[in-house]
């Protein structure tokens, strides 16, 4: 009862038996043109599914933000296809896109992901309460994910009263919250040091296994990309490797 | 839980957006501080503006009302235009008894008019000869107080007051003789009677100071051969009385042979004039707003400009642009609903020391007319209101545009810092 998986809205069934979340169909993204042409995503073809562990890696512009950014609806590809939970996402547009993104989508940024002038437990509530859920439910939801963090007691700090590690701890339970279908993360470690940074990432994997939530998250970092289950290699905008560890 | 769903949605979204709205303004407290100084700056000078020249429209209309002029005035029909001493209202006794019965007139002053030489013995110049009931005067116009030198109008034989630059032009001073020539009505034979210079007057104001000269009624009747008056100066109770043509007043005097005029129509340019001075509010209302405008426009595209990655943040997470536009808009409504709270109570307090002191300007003469009193700032609360309600729309509608922009802009700011 307390767990956030076991609150799934009926909506979300449909994508829960098809496992596949994310379909990507010769997903390009080009910009630019003529001699400053930058192909930042070259012909790429994946499918993620329910409850995957997955790191984008490859280095500085290879194109992860990219790809990611086109996952999540923040931009348009220029060719090819996006399809989260069976829906066609780059179709979309205006406040469909807004509300899909809000109910669909969680998304954790390398930095400044917080609101500075909302606590720890508003910035959570922020996307529960553009969704209209209720106050008990919201507060019953505050309560399991700032425990399901580590940051039980904080939840009137505001971001500046919090620690870099912490407020990445904020953003994955603002992300989590809503329930989404997936979580992207973008280089969410970046800016904590190496420690904090296995940390972090060592409760996004805990909270992956328990509630069978799906990440998808981009690193340059050896030792963060090692505890990904799932690893897809970008070099150049294009997809060179895929490869599933156990 | 699902009836009320969308309603319920609705109202916790917007009590989000509105206390993320009224958190934001205070996150850059000295700009923000700057901008509601700049706002209610400007409303203050536009309150004071409208107080001021409220207040300057009464004085002048008081003084020129009150100085000579009353409230309104009874000739006979045509005298106006043509000033023709022959044009006389005959049966003075009934108009009186008239005024008398009429409780909206509070006192009237007869007088007889007509253009003159006057000589002495160095000096000869040309004046208004006015003949008036020395007591009735004192309760319509000013005269009395205006006396500087001498005796005022006791009803003597051959008494005259002389503005006191008409005396220095003629060269008089008081006791000197002075010969008086006016052509005379039916017919226009000349005729002449000597005074003595009896009393000086300033009404500080030039035209009247060099041009007019006052003696007894009687004498003048007798001068000019008339039995009645060419003029009669009210004093209405009030000053509205004036504008307010339902009043029997305006009946009873307006008839074939009299013309009752009130003192907008007595000097029209006058009028035109206080028309003009309330128009002056207006342009620097309108100059004060655009400023307020350009003001802030520039703060709100200082602090969007700031947060364009948490709004990216804000859009990626799932906030519809249009919620953005509105907080936007709420950060412009806050700022307003400061500004207007502190302008309106700066402008309390410094409409409050101007209606009770008074701003002197006695040494200023406008458009020939001296303000001898000074102006004390006349608060309209109508106006105020309306006019810290505009200053709340015009700060509304000058975040409009930085609201759309906030609204247009990429999520994938969220990812900036990223890069
Ligand atoms: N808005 C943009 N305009 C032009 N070029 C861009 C834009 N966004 C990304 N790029 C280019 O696309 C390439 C991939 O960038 P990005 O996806 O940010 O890489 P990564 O996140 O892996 O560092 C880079 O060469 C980058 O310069
Ligand atoms: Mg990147």
């Amino acid at each position: 009862m307390t767990t956030l998986a076991q609150n799934k809205k009926p909506k979300n069934d449909d994508s829960a038996n098809s496992a596949t979340v994310i379909e990507t169909k010769a997903l390009c993204r080009h910009f630019g043109q003529g001699d400053t042409l930058v192909k930042a995503l070259t012909n790429a073809n994946l499918t993620i599914e329910r409850g995957e562990f997955t790191a984008i890696i490859g280095p500085s512009g290879s194109g992860k933000s990219t790809l990611l950014q086109l996952i999540g609806g923040l931009d348009s590809p220029t060719s090819g296809d996006v399809l989260l939970d069976n829906r066609h996402i780059s179709q979309m547009t205006g406040s469909e896109l807004s509300d899909f993104r809000r109910d669909h989508i969680g998304f954790i940024f390398q930095a400044y992901n917080l609101i500075p002038v909302l606590s720890a437990k508003e910035n959570i509530e922020y996307i529960m309460l553009l969704q209209g859920i209720s106050a008990h439910e919201r507060a019953k939801r505050v309560t399991t994910i700032m425990h399901a963090v580590g940051l039980e007691g904080l939840e009137d700090r505001r971001p500046a009263e919090l620690s870099g590690g912490q407020q990445q701890r904020v953003a994955v339970a603002r992300a989590m919250v809503s329930e989404p279908s997936i979580i992207l993360a973008d280089e969410p470690t970046a800016n904590l040091d190496s420690k904090t940074g296995i940390e972090l990432l060592d409760m996004m994997k805990t909270l992956n296994e328990q509630q069978n939530m799906t990440f998808v998250f981009s690193t340059h970092d050896p030792k963060i990309m090692e505890r990904a289950k799932r690893i897809i290699r970008l070099v150049d905008g294009c997809v060179v490797d895929d490869e599933r560890r156990n | 839980m699902t009836n009320n769903n969308a309603s319920h949605n609705e109202n916790t979204a917007t009590a989000i957006v509105t206390r993320l709205a009224k958190r934001s303004i205070f996150r850059n407290t000295r700009r923000t501080l700057l901008t509601v100084l700049l706002i209610s700056c400007s409303l203050v000078a536009i309150l004071f503006t409208d107080a001021f020249v409220r207040g300057m429209v009464s004085t002048m209309v008081k003084i020129s009302t009150q100085t000579f002029l009353g409230e309104a005035q009874i000739h006979h029909q045509g005298f106006r235009a043509t000033n023709d001493i022959d044009l006389y209202i005959e049966n003075t006794r009934n108009v009186y008894a008239k005024i008398a019965d009429t409780e909206t007139i509070k006192a009237y002053a007869p007088r007889v008019i007509s253009g003159a030489m006057t000589s002495s013995s160095d000096n000869v110049a040309s004046a208004i000869i006015y003949g008036v009931d020395g007591h009735k005067e004192a309760k319509v116009s000013k005269l009395k107080q205006a006396m500087v030198e001498g005796d005022y109008l006791s009803g003597k034989e051959s008494e005259i007051l002389l503005g006191q630059r008409l005396a220095e032009l003629l060269e008089v001073s008081l006791g000197d003789r002075l010969v008086v020539t006016v052509s005379q009505a039916h017919g226009g034979d000349l005729s002449q009677a000597l005074f003595r210079v009896s009393g000086l007057f300033s009404f500080n104001e030039r035209n009247m100071d060099n041009g007019m000269a006052f003696i007894n009624l009687s004498q003048a009747q007798q001068l000019l051969n008339i039995s009645g008056v060419h003029e009669i100066a009210l004093r209405l109770q009030n000053l509205q009385q004036a504008d307010d043509k339902s009043l029997p007043l305006w009946q009873t005097f307006n008839t074939e042979t009299l013309e009752t005029l009130s003192w907008q129509e007595l000097v029209p340019q006058l009028s035109s004039m206080l028309a003009m001075t309330e128009y002056s509010t207006l342009v620097v209302s309108i100059i004060l707003y655009v400023l307020v405008c350009l003001g802030l426009i520039n703060t709100m595209f200082m602090s969007i400009f700031e947060r364009q990655t948490e709004f990216g943040i804000l859009l990626a997470i799932g906030t519809r642009p249009k919620q953005l536009f509105i907080q936007i808009l709420l950060e412009g409504f806050f700022i307003g609903l400061l500004s207007v709270t502190l302008g309106l109570l700066l402008a309390y307090i410094v409409c409050y020391w101007g209606a009770n002191v008074g701003i002197d300007y006695t040494d200023l003469e406008m458009t020939g007319m001296t303000l001898n009193e000074p102006i004390y700032l006349i608060v309209d609360i109508t106006s105020f209101i309306k006019m810290a309600l505009a200053t709340l729309l015009v700060t509304v509608l000058a975040c409009l545009y930085p609201a759309a922009h906030a609204a247009r802009l990429q999520p994938s700011f969220a990812m900036r810092k990223t890069l």
